[in-house]
């Protein structure tokens, strides 16, 4: 059974179809990269998988349970309760464009945010795991500082530590290098390809080619809500089928030479 | 001999000052929760309940306070009901004072960016959850300053209700003047003795203000 299912996903807002029946897989351990220009509708996908948008049609299914809807024997969709849709969003971490971490709340106090308040475990075991994180995405020393104090990259790695806080089973990545620094995107990157090398379930959507082909299992290039060409990085990189793949790629191609 | 005639009715100015105090009191603390109540509503309900809300604020923001202070006093009578002048006339401004707290909380509410909420659902955050941590502390810190600033208006505005009978310092200065003919001293000493009953409020106001900027 695949980590992440998605079927012919449709959404729309009022009458532009944004995205136009989106299927595709992802397996457990797997990184799967999306490529797009943008209004592609490649966020918006993402943030129909954690339910931040809802979705007219098609259906999106977690570890096997299906996110936001069900679908009754008679055909009939129902949306979910939202108790039920927030304990699956506890699953799924979101980490995004611009980082989204909360102001009035320290660097550590961010990280615990969802181990004390969602799992509600205790006070000094959820700080001993976000101590864990920061060490991890290295930024032990500021976890005392807040938000407003810290560069991008920096704020950036919180975002990813508070995310992986949860202990989601997938991980989605929201253009999360897109609002940085040029000098600030490789310690994001840094620790997002050690997450994948540890085995974590991702989604990642980006502009970074060359880290889509040195991280990502497999590529899949969306253009006006659909899903244009997908592969193993160095096939689909190297020859791309479609026009529009070809035009995207030629005009990103100088930071894919770059590197 | 001037001076005399303030101080020898001191004792009697400052019992009406007693009663503004407990009307101020009484209408800062029912406005305000009343106020808060209807901003965080009007955050979280659907399109008609915020209609609703929107029409009750603009409604009563475009109302003089005088106005809306007959309006109390006659209201209760023509609706059948008898209560005693200085109830109608409290009931009215506690709702006045609501409609522009809750414009301050509902503005305050919606200034906190939505990628936080946004970030705070996907950790599954639930919705009263995420008002009580990630909501309403950063709000508070904007809604102070002006919910301050109206508390020293509603203050400033119990005077009104001295239009309609109801006896508080305005109206004790009033009888004071017609008594001793001595509008200039009396009413001088009432100014006194209001700014003395709003000047810890706009202390509190300064200092606040001195102490979110350390924030920052």
């Amino acid at each position: 059974m695949p980590m992440i299912e998605i079927r012919d996903l449709r959404k729309s807002y009022a009458e532009l179809e944004v995205l136009k029946g989106i299927s595709f897989d992802v397996e457990k351990g797997e990184v799967v990269v999306v490529l797009g220009p943008s209004g592609s509708g490649k966020s918006t996908m993402l943030r129909c998988i954690n339910l931040l948008e809802e979705f007219q049609g098609g259906g999106i299914r977690i570890d096997g349970e299906a996110i936001g809807y069900t679908t009754t024997e008679g055909g009939k969709r129902r949306r979910r309760k939202e108790a039920e849709n927030a304990k699956l969003r506890e699953q799924v971490g979101m980490v995004f464009q611009s980082f989204n971490l909360f102001p009035h709340r320290t660097v550590l106090q961010n990280v615990m945010m969802g181990p004390l308040k969602v799992k509600g475990i205790a006070r000094r075991e959820a700080e001993a795991l976000a101590r864990d994180l920061l060490k991890k995405v290295g930024l032990l020393d500021k976890a005392d500082q807040y938000p407003a104090r810290l560069s991008g990259g920096q704020q950036q790695r919180v975002g990813i530590a508070r995310a992986l806080a949860m202990q989601p089973k997938v991980m989605l990545f929201d253009e999360v290098t897109s609002a940085l620094d040029p000098e600030l995107v490789g310690e994001v990157l840094r620790v997002m390809r050690q997450l994948a090398q540890e085995g974590m379930t991702m989604i990642i959507v980006t502009h970074e080619i060359h880290f889509a082909r040195d991280v990502g299992d497999r590529i899949i290039f969306m253009d006006h809500g659909a899903i244009v060409e997908e592969g193993p990085p160095a096939n689909i990189l190297a020859n791309p089928k479609s026009d529009r793949f070809k035009q995207f790629l030629r005009r990103y191609q100088g930071d894919y030479l770059d590197t | 001999m001037m001076p005399n005639v303030l101080i020898n009715n001191l004792p009697y100015l400052l019992k009406g000052a007693l009663v503004t105090l407990e009307l101020s009191v009484v209408v800062l603390i029912a406005g305000n929760l009343l106020g808060l109540v209807i901003g965080i509503v009007a955050t979280s309900v659907g399109r008609i309940g915020q209609s609703l809300i929107t029409a009750y604020i603009f409604v009563l923001r475009g109302i003089p306070i005088l106005v809306i202070m007959l309006l109390g006093y006659y209201a209760f009578p023509a609706l059948g009901y008898r209560v005693p002048a200085y109830v109608a006339v409290g009931v009215a401004q506690i709702i006045y004072v609501s409609a522009f707290v809750a414009e301050i909380v509902r503005s305050a509410i919606l200034s906190v960016p939505s990628g936080q909420i946004a970030a705070a659902r996907s950790l599954g955050m639930r919705r009263f959850s995420i008002l009580k941590e990630i909501v309403l502390p950063q709000a508070t810190r904007i809604a102070i300053p002006p919910l301050l600033n109206n508390s020293l208006t509603a203050i400033k505005q119990t005077s009104y209700v001295s239009v309609v009978g109801v006896w508080e310092l305005t109206y004790a200065a009033r009888e004071v003047v017609e008594r001793t003919l001595a509008s200039f001293q009396i009413f001088l000493g009432v100014m006194a003795i209001y700014f003395i009953i709003c000047y810890p409020l706009s202390l509190l106001a300064r200092r606040w203000e001195r102490r979110a900027a350390v924030v920052q």
